[in-house]
């Protein structure tokens, strides 16, 4: 496993951070960490790659244990608040990088023009950093967290300052990374995208892991159902409850979400039973965003 | 301080001998004073939030997580604005001494042992700044170093006035002051041992609050010493613990 976490805890006084957590996320794959504001993603982040220090618990990084040199040698990491030196230009920044990787001069000299190049930012390299847009400012602290050519990359929110194109670029990047056995871990707000690039997900909410696992897996374990009754009645919604979870009523449109397909024959047998005429019975396959608001609104989970 | 001294001279005409040997030592006392006042300014404002308001600004995120220790990081930074300051100090303390001697005409040696005094004052600043900004935010670090390097000052100053007004409790103070913060025995050490090589007054020593009644030991240059480096042992070890 490159990332290996065990009962990883972080508290700020009485206050959690997060609690608990344990994950182990394998090789060359892209893992998706997920959570509202405040949940935890950024606490373990920064636990991970040594900002912060854990309460209680351990974790390893590519076998070894937080803090190692030698292991932080091969980690890229590319902060959600990413600031540099603003007197210095993109290039003196990533020889300024290089040399704190410890990289030798004929490594930075070949390095720093392909990261340029890869971030699209080689004909912007000599000017200031001060001066750089939003989303050029986003491509260089990438462009930092990719020099040493590293087995695993934390990247937090990497997206959140960029355009639709920069967007598309920055998940180009990521999937060259994945293509050539890195590991990228990924803190992202944007649930579409990491649908699309993500093999595995962690959710948190709270400071705790609510679910986690292969993607397909964890959005093949619950269906939503949006059905069209007439005559409905309190009856026929407890019976419902007894079965799913009611999302929504509208009138006679029912959005419900079952644990699983299989109980779609049942649901419309207690609709029939308690005297409910069902029009229309839709299942939908569950989004991820279903699924994240599915977790986050749930009380209590645990990891 | 140049311009000063020649008011000074064109006023009392032809200068005694004996007039002169009590004015100079004042002159470079005083451009000694400044001096050391500057590079003592620098010194705090240049690296109170050297490393909080890398903190604060997020600037630490990515230099913290790179293969390198967090000793490192505060070493690399104290040694590096330590430079600066020496040089800064040693154009300061030639200018000072290049302008009293134009002035006055007087032989003022520049001897590399109070030069090196003279560069070790800010270097007791910066170790205090350091250890500083390791755990407060910037500002208030700025208002504790000044504080604190106040505290040496006025404290040096009560001591000088001790000295002449013959009185144990104002000198005691001026100790205690000094050992909180020893850069202001530091200067007086310079002044009195720069005073004495000139050949000039020794009394003239005694004038003033720039002056220096007595020259402090070499036990105290070896409290200053230690005094560097438990300020640097507390920043380090506050920084390789504290979360970012």
């Amino acid at each position: 496993m490159v990332v290996e976490t065990e009962n990883l805890t972080k508290m700020y006084g009485a206050k959690t951070g997060c609690e608990e957590i344990c994950l182990s996320v394998g090789e060359g794959q892209i893992f998706g960490f997920l959570g509202p504001n405040g949940a935890g993603k950024s606490t373990l982040i920064k636990m991970l790659v040594g900002l912060l220090f854990p309460t209680s618990g351990s974790a390893r990084l590519l076998g070894r244990p937080l803090g190692d040199l030698g292991a932080r040698s091969k980690i890229g990491f590319l902060p959600e608040n990413f600031r540099y030196q603003q007197w210095l230009t993109g290039r003196e920044l990533l020889k300024l990088h290089a040399s704190l990787y410890r990289m030798d001069g004929p490594e930075s000299e070949r390095r720093i023009p392909e990261v340029l190049e890869l971030v699209g930012l080689q004909g912007q390299a000599d000017r200031r950093a001060g001066g750089y847009s939003k989303g050029m400012q986003q491509r260089i602290g990438l462009a930092l967290a990719i020099l040493p050519n590293p087995d695993l990359i934390f990247l937090d929110e990497p997206a959140s300052a960029l355009d639709p194109i920069g967007r598309r670029e920055v998940r180009e990047i990521m999937l060259n990374l994945r293509r050539s056995g890195k590991t990228v871990f990924l803190n992202s707000h944007l649930l579409s995208e990491v649908e699309m690039i993500c093999d595995e997900v962690a959710i948190i909410n709270r400071g705790r892991i609510v679910a986690g696992g292969r993607l397909a897996e964890l959005l093949a374990c619950s269906v939503e159902v949006v059905m069209e009754i007439g005559g409905i009645s309190p009856e026929i919604l407890d019976r419902l409850s007894t079965l799913g979870r009611v999302l929504a009523v509208d009138g006679p449109r029912v959005r419900l979400a079952l644990e699983s397909r299989d109980k779609i024959p049942a649901t419309a047998r207690a609709i029939v039973e308690t005297g409910g005429l069902l029009y229309r019975l839709e299942p939908r396959q569950n989004s991820l965003e279903d699924l994240f608001m599915d977790l986050v609104q749930k009380e209590g989970s645990a990891c | 301080m140049y311009y000063g001294y020649k008011d000074i001279a064109a006023h009392a005409g032809r200068m005694p001998q004996a007039v002169r040997a009590l004015i100079v030592p004042q002159f470079l006392a005083i451009g000694l004073y400044f001096g050391s006042l500057i590079v003592a300014f620098l010194a705090v404002m240049g690296t109170v939030g050297t490393i909080s308001s890398e903190i604060e600004s997020g600037v630490m995120q990515s230099i913290a997580t790179r293969p390198v220790r967090r000793a490192e990081i505060f070493l690399g930074k104290f040694f590096g604005y330590a430079f600066m300051l020496t040089a800064f100090s040693v154009l300061m303390y030639i200018s000072v001494v290049i302008i009293v001697r134009t002035g006055t005409g007087a032989a003022i040696p520049v001897r590399p042992g109070d030069l090196g005094l003279f560069c070790l004052q800010p270097v007791i600043l910066l170790a205090v700044a350091m250890c500083g900004t390791t755990f407060l935010p910037t500002l208030a670090n700025g208002v504790a170093s000044f504080m604190l390097y106040a505290i040496g000052v006025v404290g040096g100053m009560v001591e000088q006035v001790g000295y002449l007004l013959r009185s144990g409790v104002m000198v005691k103070i001026g100790i205690v002051s000094s050992l909180l913060m020893p850069a202001d025995s530091v200067y007086r050490k310079i002044v009195y041992d720069l005073i004495a090589s000139t050949g000039l007054s020794p009394v003239s020593n005694m004038m003033g609050p720039f002056g220096s009644g007595a020259a402090p030991s070499v036990w105290m240059l070896a409290y200053t010493g230690i005094y560097i480096l438990a300020f640097l042992a507390l920043g380090l070890r506050v920084f390789s613990r504290r979360d970012i």
